[in-house]
């Protein structure tokens, strides 16, 4: 099944009782991104599911910005194709957005828009006239939603307070847009149907599992879309988050901090990864715990700096030069980045070797709203050797091939040279042979632990079956069941472990060759179906239910 | 295992060339390190690198370059520990040249040592960073058509709190100078005149040329002193009292 986009797409009509999607689009700079945040933050106070899709490209002024807030009274994990509402705020991003727009469109009267239904509100002359920045037009905007979905002004009121110090102006604006459009009769009547949501983006509940599983120093090269997640520890008291000279330093620095016996971890995106893939043959080699997040975005090389894409599979799943154990996984929403990040940490920990968590830009910078990241997860603690005579024992051939740990200032010798057991250089075939052989035996160990966790998830009944990973899991998840697929999104990537399936299988992946596809047919022994787009675009449910009928 | 058996363990295992410059840097640390308390050390690839199995002390032997940001992970995981890298010219001026650079210039509480021998000698002799012109390597057999670093002035202008230079044949001198080294808080550099008796044989040249430098002097008086070449000095070029970087970090 190749990639094309199929003449009509239909409209979804769902039938749950409340699922809208609005969204907001300008220039970069306009602060689309945060009034998208910030919508979602105002439905979610009320109890609401939201999922936000964030699209924008490598440019700091100008351009085309996009956020697609999606809201639903049941959990939801994916935006969707078309718009119930929809904000102009630059009259050249109309244009892009035309084809998805089934409802309002309100814009800026700074310029015309004879797009069938439209309420022009005179967004830039009210910021003029309180001599606001451009960017204070999302406070108008959400005034006007505000009143448009039938919330009460003092909700949106109350967001302002909590997320500004002084948000006196926001909410003046925000008055001003609620007034302007008071006369009209609100589309819906949104009313507070539970307790209050958090909203966290993929990359939040990254930083947040790191810190559950006992992170204590953290690396990073900032590259998109790892970024936010330095961003966000950087402004945590206990966490050491620095932003070294190069990913390889980023890297070796984790190593350091974790031979000296701190948990770390470090993230970067698909180029970055590749600067630290000998760091983690070292890693592998010295038995030096790490957590490695990878991020990908759209590739080869520079790709598409700022969309999305899962085209690093093959290229992780055996991330550098020789064979050594290795847990990979790649988390399904924003609320199982969390919980996972922390289980990868710990499982480093457990095992002593490196694990990475495989993200993709669509999870890590969209956002959702959660009840709390209050998960069962904690640090899983190992058992350290506090203090030993003489020289450490470091490598100790074991059955499970797992050693004893201990930390410096106790004589504890770790080497990237093959080592004898206690971390001595060594060319003997026959310490060669036991030491390499102690290593890979950890992996029957990590497969065993990992099959009594949670390899895949199971969805839904049918005799057909949707597989997805990462972020694809969204918006397959809202057309499995109105199709009668049955759908399991995989988590762990390697050990890849792949229950028996009947029926169908169609693999659903944002690359070109299917790289899971490839995978799950050779753990299954016969073809599979394949549904791929690599347009730097996520999928939305109503594109994957034509895609999924169309064969 | 016994400090004893691991003593003779290492006496029997050391594979450097009989007259390799490395052996003084050996006595010369061990000399020093005695002195102090809770030593970690890691090194980089290449010969000198080799001397992280030859320390009865907690070590890293690393990869190529990347000796630097592994200190400082360190350093910022457990800062009571006295953080050592022992690096080599190919290896941190070749490979790692960013890290050095970056190392000093964030003052990062670690002391390097530089094994200089102007050669890659485990990879059998090519050129590094600071072989001199129309070196004869087999990399290069027509000359290096290459001019030479100058790792002390590199190390000054990017930042290094402590920079010196030491030679492995005095081996008393360059022991006080590590020991200094290591005392210093912040970044701290000793490039060591290191013959190679395999691939760049200087032990000839350097007796002729080194001679002692007293005391530490000003930025501009040392970067010149770093210059001189028709002979060669040895002592501490530069030292300045500065906030380290973990002590910035960490709030210490
Ligand atoms: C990434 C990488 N590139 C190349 C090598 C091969 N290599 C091993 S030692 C060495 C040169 C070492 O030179 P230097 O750092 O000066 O150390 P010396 O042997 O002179 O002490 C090289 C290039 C390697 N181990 N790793
Ligand atoms: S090759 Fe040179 S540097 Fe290496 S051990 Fe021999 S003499 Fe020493
Ligand atoms: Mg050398």
């Amino acid at each position: 099944m190749q990639f094309q986009k199929s003449a009509k797409i239909n409209y979804l009509k769902l039938t749950h009782n409340m699922d809208f999607c609005i969204a907001i689009s300008g220039a970069a700079g306009d602060g689309v991104r945060r009034g998208g945040l910030l919508v979602a933050k105002l439905l979610s106070s009320l109890g609401y599911n939201t999922f936000v899709y964030q699209e924008y490209q490598s440019l700091i002024r100008g351009g085309h910005n996009a956020s697609v807030i999606r809201f639903s009274d049941r959990k939801i994990h994916s935006h969707r194709y078309y718009y119930d509402l929809f904000v102009c705020l630059e009259d050249y991003v109309l244009d892009l957005h035309k084809d998805r727009i089934k409802g309002l469109i309100i814009h800026d009267s700074k310029f015309e828009c004879s797009n069938g239904n439209t309420i022009p509100i005179p967004m830039t002359e009210f910021i003029k006239e309180e001599h606001k920045p451009i960017i204070y037009r999302n406070a108008i905007v959400l005034g006007v939603l505000c009143r448009l979905l039938g919330i009460r002004f003092e909700v949106l009121e109350e967001l302002f307070r909590k997320e500004y110090d002084d948000a006196e102006s926001d909410i003046l604006l925000a008055e001003e847009g609620y007034d302007y459009v008071k006369e009209i009769e609100p589309i819906l009547k949104v009313e507070k149907i539970g307790d209050a949501k958090e909203v966290y983006s993929g990359n939040d509940a990254i930083a947040i599992g790191m810190m559950r599983a006992g992170l204590r120093n953290y690396y990073a090269y900032p590259m998109t879309p790892a970024s936010s997640i330095l961003h966000f520890l950087a402004k945590q008291e206990d966490v050491i988050a620095v932003q070294p000279e190069s990913e390889i330093a980023a890297i070796m620095m984790a190593l350091g901090s974790a031979f000296a016996g701190k948990r770390a971890a470090v993230a970067t995106s698909g180029g970055g990864f590749a600067l630290m893939t000998e760091s983690i043959s070292l890693a592998a080699m010295a038995e030096i715990p790490v957590l490695v997040v990878e991020a990908q975005r759209s590739s080869p090389s520079t790709g598409m700096a700022t969309y999305t894409a899962q085209q690093d599979l093959d290229f992780v799943i055996h991330p550098a030069h020789g064979e050594f154990p290795l847990i990979l996984a790649s988390p399904i929403t924003v609320e199982d980045a969390f919980s996972m990040t922390a289980e990868l940490l710990n499982l480093a920990w457990k095992y002593q070797t490196p694990a990475i968590l495989l993200t993709d830009k669509h999870l890590s910078e969209s956002y959702e709203s959660i009840d709390g990241l209050n998960g069962s997860v904690t640090e899983e603690k190992i058992e350290v050797v506090e203090r030993c005579e003489g020289i450490f024992k470091r490598y100790e051939v074991t059955n499970t091939g797992i050693s004893k740990i201990a930390f410096p200032p106790n004589i504890v010798k770790a080497n990237s040279n093959e080592h004898d057991e206690f971390g001595f250089t060594t060319d003997n075939p026959q310490i060669a042979t036991e030491m390499y052989a102690k290593r890979m035996r950890k992996e029957v160990a990590i497969k065993e632990d990992i099959q009594k966790r949670e390899p895949y998830k199971v969805f839904n009944h049918g005799k057909d079956c949707i597989i997805t990973w990462g972020s694809t899991f969204g918006a397959v998840k809202d057309v499995a069941e109105e199709l009668g697929y049955k759908l399991i999104a995989m988590r762990y990537l390697r050990p890849l472990i792949v229950p028996e399936i009947k029926g169908r299988v169609i693999v659903v992946e944002c690359n070109y060759s299917g790289l899971l596809a490839n995978k799950i047919e050779n753990k299954l022994s016969r073809e599979v179906e394949r549904i791929n787009r690599w347009d730097g675009r996520p999928f939305t449910p109503e594109e994957l239910r034509e895609r999924l009928r169309g064969d | 295992m016994e400090l004893e058996e691991a003593k003779e363990k290492i006496k029997k295992t050391i594979t450097w060339c009989p007259g390799c410059g490395n052996f003084g840097i050996l006595r010369a640390f061990e000399k020093a390190a005695s002195k102090m308390e809770k030593v970690v050390v890691s090194s980089g690839i290449g010969c000198h690198g080799k001397i992280s199995d030859y320390l009865i002390l907690p070590s890293c032997h690393v990869i190529h370059g990347r000796v630097p940001p592994f200190l400082t992970g360190i350093k910022l995981a457990n800062p009571d520990l006295t953080v050592v890298g022992f690096v080599g010219d190919g290896d941190a001026l070749n490979e790692g040249i960013e890290h050095l650079v970056h190392a000093a210039k964030r003052n990062s509480d670690i002391t390097i040592f530089l094994h200089n021998n102007g050669v890659f000698g485990l990879t059998t002799g090519q050129i590094t960073a600071t072989s001199p012109k129309g070196f004869r390597s087999k990399s290069t057999p027509k000359g290096n058509p290459e001019e030479p670093l100058n790792p002390i002035a590199l190390m000054l202008v990017s930042g290094a709190t402590f920079v010196a230079r030491g030679y492995a044949g005095k081996v008393e001198h360059l022991s006080n100078i590590m020991y200094e080294a290591m005392k210093h808080k912040g970044f701290s550099f000793v490039e060591i005149l290191q013959p190679c008796v395999s691939f760049n044989n200087t032990w000839k040249f350097y007796r002729k040329v080194v001679y002692e430098v007293d005391g530490a002097r000003d930025f501009e008086e040392a970067l010149k002193l770093s210059y001189q070449t028709n002979k060669i000095p040895i002592g501490v070029f530069y030292k300045v009292e500065k906030e380290s970087y973990e002590e910035v970090l960490l709030n210490l």
